[in-house]
């Protein structure tokens, strides 16, 4: 790989390659396919996060390797099963959004490197950079919400890439703490409120300009009901971005989407009008019929009241 | 060291990364095969997991690096080859 200049990937890669030698041809198998666009993005990332802390690099990595193996080897159950673990909402919570030192030493880490390690997370990425921004513009004047921060990573990009400010709503007190941890990194926490809230429950007013709701529908038991409050959540003319898992087995995975449109039926029935989408595949399936990880991203507006 | 363990596991080494003549030896790795990816690793474990009757757990597959630690580990476990 070339590396010069880029001392925080390089570090990263030979901890990776160190503790989980079957993952290292993932760093290359990303820049072939991504150039230094996603060098330059991994690096910014690892620098302001982990500021050449080898140490918190190399527990990230382990949480990293933990994670994915957690995925692939429930992925390969899924092959034969083709369902979901059953499981509630309650059970997914107490296994992993309330459990501390899972999010952190495992589910945090994970994700958040994830997003530039795993190919559909960067298409993702690359989708909400050129078709969503465009949107957004500077967004001077404007407030965001996320709703299902997870790691923060959509927050912080909508932070460090426009003016707006934003506002974040997540069940889980640790996820909103890594969300704070990583916007202070990044120098953009001062534009930032998180709220430990069930917008269902507790729904939000007034109406925001834009909506990030970044693979959390999969985590529910009826993201449908979810969908219809996450609609009155976002202001005529504005922009929502919408993620969802499919095929994609995780230990807090419980709605099992099988294709898009599954999920483009729901949004639609919520009240989004769709205005851009893209479907990516974590990789090609190696057999005929294999399931492979999907990730589906819809750019909605909101039908105006009828 | 094992070498109950390792003639008994080679048979899936060698169906996994479609190489008939691989010889396992404790230091060999990712490093050594070409095809050994992360994919191929998991079809490994789920494959040696369904040879030896034993669940491996993800804290015990983060431990897992080279083919000495496989052969470790189900030794541990109470496989014996």
């Amino acid at each position: 790989m070339k590396l010069d200049g880029y001392p925080s990937v390089s570090l990263f890669g030979d901890l990776l390659r160190r503790q989980f030698p079957y993952f290292a041809g993932v760093m290359q198998k990303q820049e072939d396919s991504f150039g230094d666009h996603w060098l330059e993005l991994f690096e910014t990332e690892l620098k302001s996060f982990f500021e050449y802390d080898k140490q918190r690099l190399d527990q990230a990595v382990r949480g990293y390797g933990k994670f994915a193996l957690d995925s692939m080897k429930l992925q390969v159950k899924f092959q034969k099963t083709k369902e979901y673990e059953n499981k509630t909402y309650e059970e997914a919570a107490s296994e992993v959004y309330q459990n501390k030192e899972y999010m952190f030493d495992l589910y945090l880490p994970g994700i958040l490197l994830s997003h530039y390690l795993w190919r559909h997370h960067f298409l993702q990425h690359i989708f909400f950079m050129e078709k969503f921004l465009p949107l957004v513009k500077n967004g001077d004047g404007k407030v965001f919400y996320d709703i299902g921060v997870g790691t923060g990573f959509y927050s912080k990009e909508m932070l460090t890439r426009t003016n707006m400010k934003g506002k974040g709503f997540d069940l889980s007190p640790h996820s909103l703490a890594h969300t704070l941890k990583l916007l202070s990194a990044h120098n953009v926490s001062d534009r930032y409120e998180p709220n430990l809230r069930d917008i269902i429950k507790e729904p939000v007013t007034p109406s925001a300009d834009y909506l990030l709701n970044i693979e959390v529908l999969e985590h529910l038991e009826d993201p449908q009901t979810f969908l219809n409050s996450l609609a009155k959540m976002l202001k005529p003319g504005g922009y929502g971005l919408i993620s969802a898992a499919i095929n994609a087995p995780n230990a807090d995975h419980i709605y099992l989407y099988r294709n898009p449109d599954e999920v483009a039926a729901q949004l639609t029935k919520a009240g989004f009008e769709l205005v851009d989408s893209t479907v990516d595949a974590a990789y090609a399936p190696r057999l005929e019929g294999d399931l492979v990880p999907v990730n589906v991203a819809f750019i909605v507006a909101r039908k105006e009241d009828e | 060291m094992y070498q109950n363990i390792l003639d008994s596991i080679t048979p899936v080494f060698r169906d996994v990364f479609d190489d008939p003549s691989l010889i396992l030896t404790n230091e060999l790795s990712a490093n050594d095969v070409e095809n050994w990816d992360s994919l191929n690793h998991i079809t490994l474990i789920v494959e040696l997991e369904a040879l030896t009757g034993l669940t491996l757990s993800t804290d015990e597959l983060v431990n897992l690096k080279n083919v000495g630690d496989f052969a470790q580990l189900l030794a541990d476990k109470g496989y014996r080859g």
